[in-house]
């Protein structure tokens, strides 16, 4: 990748989220956002996050393979089940990597 | 409750407030520091792995100011998507900023455009739930500005300073670490507690299962597909819910 592709991707996602913090505080400001707009944008996160992430950790080099990524699958359950217990980024962060080593260690 | 004489004989002089109010701020995000300085180096190492270089990932993280979204572009310029996809869906990621923008607007009436560009510039997770918390206790009534802006003085330069090290020292990090397995992790840790209720789940289920099910589409469409698909299956949840509590409900009365 070009480093001038580089440059436009850093401005353009600078610019786009800054519209998208300026828009009811600035553009819009003192309109209401319409529920059905906020139920979008808040599920939309959601989902671009899951699409994002299952993937990232059930894939390997593009195919589903749950044998070689199963260390990879344990640790992301374990990182949200302490989210869900605990809340916060750095501990789930850090018992999942924990883990990841230890599931690779332990099994190959 | 004070009443309103107690709280006149308890405030402190008059220059003191905004200074307080800043300073607390100060406070809340430096005590906040080791929760997002770890992700900002990994977001660092993942701009100079995406071929932004130093520059580009300081840049990134400066003026962009937005961790999840600059780990979603990164990811995805490395992983060869066009750069419309890659753009869009950094950009998706921080729609709900958009519902944070909505929720902080009507506190602003009577503020000038300049108060409202700051107000727009920090808005971030930690600035938003920190303004949340301080409006919901109404501490620092009259100085709203100074408190964020105290957070935002210790969160913005932080930020890039993380980042700035990531992207200097993470090549020479091991591979064996599997240290880009942080940002999906980290991914994870924030969006677990958001799954609250049921059409949450389904959203993010459909989401997720359509991602690894449409992930060799060209052009990485894939994310923005399953992105689309599990909204409307969220959106088909919230419709059936509302319709079987309608039902339930007419049920009780007759």
């Amino acid at each position: 990748m070009g480093s001038f592709e580089g440059w436009v991707a850093i401005l353009a996602l600078a610019a786009g989220t800054f519209a998208i913090r300026y828009s009811f505080i600035g553009f819009l400001a003192g309109r209401r956002m319409p529920p059905w707009f906020e139920r979008v944008m808040r599920l939309s996160v959601l989902a671009i996050f899951a699409a994002l992430v299952v993937p990232l950790v059930v894939l390997d080099q593009g195919r589903f393979a749950p044998e070689i990524r199963a260390p990879h699958i344990i640790a992301a359950l374990t990182t949200a089940a302490v989210a869900r217990w605990r809340g916060g980024t750095v501990l789930p962060l850090v018992v999942g990597m924990a883990t990841l080593h230890l599931a690779m260690h332990s099994m190959w | 409750m004070p009443d309103p004489v107690d709280r006149g004989a308890r405030k402190p002089p008059a220059a003191e407030p905004a200074r307080l109010a800043f300073a607390d701020g100060v406070r809340q995000t430096l005590m906040l520091a080791p929760t997002y300085l770890p992700f900002g180096m990994v977001c660092g190492v993942a701009a100079v792995q995406a071929d932004l270089g130093e520059a580009g990932a300081i840049a990134l993280a400066g003026l962009a100011f937005a961790g999840s979204a600059q780990a979603v572009l990164t990811q995805f310029l490395q992983s060869g998507a066009p750069l419309a996809i890659a753009i869009l869906s950094g950009l998706i990621v921080n729609l709900r900023m958009a519902v944070y923008s909505a929720t902080i607007a009507p506190r602003l009436a009577g503020a000038t455009r300049r108060e409202r560009l700051l107000w727009a510039a920090f808005l971030v997770d930690q600035t938003f739930l920190f303004e949340e918390v301080r409006h919901a206790q109404g501490r620092h009534r009259a100085h709203a500005l100074a408190h964020y802006l105290g957070l935002s003085a210790v969160l913005w330069p932080a930020w890039v300073v993380a980042n700035a090290l990531g992207a200097f020292a993470g090549a020479r990090l091991p591979a064996h670490w599997q240290l880009e397995f942080t940002i999906p992790l980290s991914f994870i840790a924030m969006v677990a507690p958001m799954l609250r209720d049921a059409s949450q789940r389904i959203t993010a289920f459909t989401g997720g299962v359509a991602g690894v099910l449409l992930f060799a589409l060209p052009l990485k469409l894939g994310l923005i597909a399953a992105c689309l698909l599990g909204v409307l299956a969220g959106l088909l949840a919230d419709s059936i819910l509302a319709a079987h509590r309608g039902r339930s409900s007419e049920r009780r009365e007759t």
